[in-house]
Order: structure tokens, then sequence, then C-alpha cells
């Protein structure tokens, strides 16, 4: 056959730039998981503790309201740190629910029917890969924690005042950085499962196992041992104690066990929680741990010995 | 060492191994492609698919290098401007219509929305799926699963194409297509690499073969030099038609060339093996005149890739 030189030619023009390729991947992904209507719906109802947490404050700022309803929220219900940091884990415990319906598939799918050749033959790299996998959860989820968060604070400071806002803006990087570690955790936690578990209805059941179990585990521990060290162990009281933190609400010393006979203390423990530089630790091992895990398994081609 | 022009204008394989801990996938592969069809045959387990992706930059070389038109496979960002891979796994993200699966690759291959759209109908076109572009790919048939999957290949016009199975599932209409297509792609002037399991259509489009076995290069080349370089050890075989074939045979058998001769079973024609066929037929011309033998055809039996793949991996 006669090879001829090229008769056409090739595309020269500009090219978006690297970095936001990843974003490729969520944009048929939503399309793909709002097609579920239970995760739509749970997605939907998602967004009633927000509006609750907006009604809350407006109405601790409209006097007339509250003679209406004649309730004394003010002192019931400050709003202060304590109140955003229920609202983030309130917030990050419905987002743990939406990840568990929206993680599990994303990688299993592609390693199922060997499709990641098909986004590694492109200028598209092993990591750019799992961060578009990852970015799928973590937009999902800013949306319904630490966006509106930030809503509510800004809504706080715009009735309060600008005093209010200058003095409060540690609240408002606690609102961002504490949504932010939880859903980076939960979307590194499902990635990693979906890549090694390629069973959906499996790799949900094993997210699950994966908080329940060792806080589980823990709590046995910490019963007997007469400690609250192994709170290290649990995920959900490590990332408890790392909001807590940054909420400037983290209490070393959680109780105390005190053993009396016959009206006099004969032995008294101190429970302290881990320091929180152990909980920021852990859960940077965890997430150390899951991008090794990643790194093993997201191939183009798995070696069947 | 090649000149770097030269070099800008192959794939090259220097030395090239691959091992999967303790398991081999390829071994010291030397190679250099051109532009054309290049077949990479072998039986399951050969390394096709690790030559393949290691071409393709997916699989890194234990040992050696490798060059794609002068780009080292470890450079993604040039390496995949200038080369489509389409895979033999039936995959697809989920949902997609068979322009949305085209138009979201060549997103992430850096295009923009309108360029990718305008690839997009360009590479539908060209595998005649631009009717059925704006359906689910889950209601296409395996045909047309393939034909999408090459679509996308070659829609932002790499220079070389890397085939793994194409023709897979195609019914024998849509295969005429395809290898026509194949065929146009490369009098276009690119490398096409493919791998394939059906030999006579290999045969019938490829410019040269590969053949492995056992992740070693058994031969390479146009499938006529490999089949005239290994006369040696296996003999030309023609078949003769002819009204005395059991004449013809005592009278060949006084010309050196000749190895073996059988008559065929319906015993209008005769197998011969020789080497040297091109004096082999002037002789038989004179021991056909003087017999009075009436000979109705000749034909060579062994010379296309069934046989040579037969020989050099079929015994094995």
């Amino acid at each position: 056959m006669a090879v001829l030189e090229r008769s056409y030619k090739r595309y020269e023009g500009a090219l978006s730039p690297e970095w936001s390729r990843f974003l490729i991947i969520p944009q048929h992904a939503f399309r793909d998981v709002f097609r579920s209507k239970i995760f739509t719906g749970l997605y939907a109802m998602s967004f009633v503790v927000p509006l609750a947490f907006a009604i809350l404050i407006y109405l601790r700022h409209n006097a007339e309201a509250l003679a209406i309803l004649q309730l004394n929220v003010v002192n019931a219900l400050p709003i202060n740190e304590q109140f955003f940091q229920v609202f983030v884990e309130v917030q990050g415990w419905i987002g743990f629910f939406l990840a568990l319906l929206v993680g599990p598939q994303q990688v299993s799918r592609d390693l199922t029917n060997n499709g990641l050749p098909l986004y590694l033959c492109r200028p598209f790299s092993r990591a750019e890969y799992v961060v578009g996998k990852m970015s799928i959860v973590i937009i999902l989820l800013s949306t319904i924690t630490w966006v509106p968060g930030l809503i509510l604070f800004l809504l706080q400071s715009y009735l309060e005042g600008w005093s209010w806002f200058s003095a409060n803006i540690p609240i408002a990087s606690a609102i961002f950085l504490g949504s932010l570690v939880w859903i980076v955790l939960l979307a590194l936690l499902t990635q990693t499962i979906s890549a090694w578990v390629k069973w959906r209805l499996a790799a949900s059941a094993g997210l699950i196992g994966l908080f329940f179990i060792p806080s589980v585990f823990a709590a046995i521990l910490n019963e007997m041992l007469e400690t609250h060290w192994g709170n290290i162990l649990s995920l959900g009281m490590l990332i408890r104690n790392v909001w807590s933190g940054l909420f400037g609400t983290f209490v070393r010393q959680a109780a105390e066990v005190r053993e009396m006979r016959r009206g006099v203390v004969i032995r008294q423990v101190l429970l302290t929680e881990p320091p929180l530089w152990a909980s920021w630790l852990m859960l940077f091992l965890i997430c150390a741990l899951c991008l090794w895990l990643l790194s093993r398994k997201v191939k183009a081609y798995e070696v069947v010995k | 060492m090649k000149t770097t022009s030269e070099s800008d204008k192959t794939i090259v394989f220097d030395n090239v191994s691959k091992f999967y801990g303790e398991i081999l996938g390829v071994n010291r592969v030397t190679l250099e492609i051109r532009s054309g069809i290049t077949s990479l045959v072998g039986p399951n387990g050969a390394g096709k698919t690790t030559l393949m992706n290691l071409m393709c930059g997916l699989l890194r070389p234990t040992r050696g290098q490798i060059s794609v038109l002068g780009v080292p496979t470890d450079q993604p960002e040039l390496l995949f401007r200038k080369l489509g891979y389409c895979s033999q796994f039936d995959s697809f993200p989920r949902g997609l219509t068979g322009r949305e699966f085209i138009v979201s690759f060549l997103k992430i291959s850096g295009f923009t929305q309108k360029q990718a759209d305008q690839l997009a109908e360009k590479s539908l076109t060209r595998v005649d799926l631009l009717s059925a572009g704006d359906r689910k790919i889950g209601a296409y048939s395996k045909g047309m699963r393939q034909r999408v999957r090459l679509a996308q290949a070659i829609a932002h016009d790499p220079s070389v194409l890397i085939l793994d199975e194409p023709l897979n599932g195609l019914d024998p209409m849509v295969r005429a297509e395809t290898i026509a297509l194949f065929k146009q792609l490369a009098a276009d002037g690119l490398h096409l690499i493919i791998s394939s399991h059906i030999l006579h259509e290999v045969d019938m489009m490829s410019d040269r073969v590969v053949l492995l076995n056992n992740g070693y290069v058994v031969a390479e080349g146009g499938i006529k030099g490999v089949r005239e370089e290994m006369d040696v050890e296996h003999p030309v075989q023609v078949l003769i038609r002819c009204d005395r074939p059991s004449v013809l045979a005592s009278q060949i058998f006084q010309n050196s060339d000749v190895v073996e001769a059988r008559v065929h079973d319906d015993r209008k024609g005769l197998f011969v093996k020789l080497r040297n066929p091109d004096q082999f037929y002037l002789s038989l011309n004179k021991v056909v005149a003087d017999g009075g033998i009436e000979v109705e055809s000749i034909a060579p039996v062994d010379d296309d890739l069934s046989a040579v793949y037969e020989y050099l991996i079929g015994a094995q």
C-alpha cells in the first residue's frame, strides 16, 4: 500500500489549562447521580437543617416575631461557636449518608469494566483521575456543609452587625476548614473502598463498618482500660475532637470515674481525651493510607498473576 | 542509532523488556514501526496488549526505551496529542450518548467545548455513526459500540492509532467497512497498530506484521518477506491441479529443489514442498511439456499469515 503524506492538519489551537481538566469527570457524574430519586430526595432534605438554622437566626433578631411566638430564643439558644458547631456536625453526618449513596460506585465501575485506559490514554494522570472522582463527593457535600454554613454566618453577621463579624471570623474559618476536612476524608474513604470493593452494596456496608465497628471497639477499650484514648480508633470521635478544636470548644478532661465505699472516695480516675494533635495525626495517617491504597489499585491495567 | 528526523517518523522499541514482578510481559523487543498498518499477532498471553500498553505509556518498560514519533512515552501531554488508543474493553461511562462520550473525552484532553463539538461531529461522520450520535450508548449494538470507541480514538486527529482487537463483534459488512477505514487512515499517513485474532483479515489489511509468542517477537516484516525467510525450515508448499498427479510426482522428483510431493486426496492434484520456487517453476514448464500433462492451476497454499502463524507459533 502506498503511504502518502498526511492529508489533513491537526488542531493546533489553544487548549484548556491542565489543572481544570479533572472537572470534566463530575460534570457527567452529577447527571447520573441525580437520576436516582432516593438521592435527589435525600439531597433536597439535607437543606431542611440549614433552613431551620436560618429561621432561628432570623427569629433571634426579630423582636416582633419573638413576641408573637412568645419565645425567648436569645437566652435558650445563643448564636455562638457551639451553634455553628452543631450545624457542621449535623450537616456532616447527613453528608456521610449522601456519600454512601454516591461514592462507592465511582471508581469500581471503571475498574470492573476496564474503563481506566479510556481516561489514562489522554494527557490525564492517575492523580487527576482520582481528584476528578473525589471532586464528585467534595462538590456535592460542599453545597450542604460549608457553603450554607458560611451563608448562615453571613446572615448572622448582617443581622448582628460588623463588630460581631470581625469578632467571630474564627467561626467562619472553623466552618470551612472543619467541613472540608470531613468532606475530603469521606471522599478519600469512599473512593478507596470503591477501588478495592467492586460490589456497590458491599462497598457501602464496608464504609458504614469502617465508621461504626472501630467506634464499638473504642468504646469497649475505653470501658475496660478506664481511658478515652480508645477514641483514637473511632473515626466519629476523631472528627468530633477536630471540630471541637477548630471551634474552640475542645475540653481534654472529658469525665471522671470515682469509686466510693461507704461514702468515701477510694479511687478516682480522670478520663482525658487524646490531645488534638493526636486526632489530627490519626486523620492524616488515615488519608495517607487511603492514598497509598488508591495508588495501588488505580492503574490502567490490573496484572492477573 | 536512528537520526532524530528518522525517529520522528517511526515508533521505536529499543531493547524493551517488561516484567510484572517475576512474570514476563515482553522481552528484548527491538522494533521500528513505520506508517501504514502494522498488525500484532500472537496467541493469548503472547504480549500483544503489553506491547500496546507500553506504546501508550500505560506501562513503563522494565528495561529499554520507547519513543513514539520522537516522543518518549513518559511525556503524556506530548504523547497523547499524537496518539489515539482504542482498548478491547466494552467500557463506557454510564448514561452518555455517543456524541457526549466523544466530546467529554476530548474535553479531558484539553479541547474547548466548541472545538470538541466540531471534532466529535467529524469523527462520528468518519465511522458512519452521525445519525446515531445522539442516542444513548446503552442502546447501541455491539458493532456500534465498537465504532464509537474507534471514533473517540481518532477524534483528536492522532498520527498514531493503536487498536486492540478492533474487529471483534463486528458483522462482516461493518468489518469490511472498518477495514476500508483503516486503509484510508493508513493512506492518510497514520501509523495504525492493530492486534487481532482474525488472521485472514490481518493478512488482507496489513502492510506488515509482528508475530509474538511468550513475550518474544518471533518474526516481523511483510508477510511475504517473513515467509521467504522461513523456507529452509518450512519449504514453500504449492498445489498443482493436473490430470495425472502420480506421473508428475515421479518427474519432478528429479528436481533437487523438491523436498516432498504428495498426491491430493481427490487424485486430481499434487502437493509439492519445495525450495527456490522461481527455479522450480521454470523446470516445471519443461516437465509438463515433455510428459504431456495437463495442468489446470498452480497455487501456493502456505504463503499467507495463517501458515506463517502455524509454522512459527502453532507448532510450539
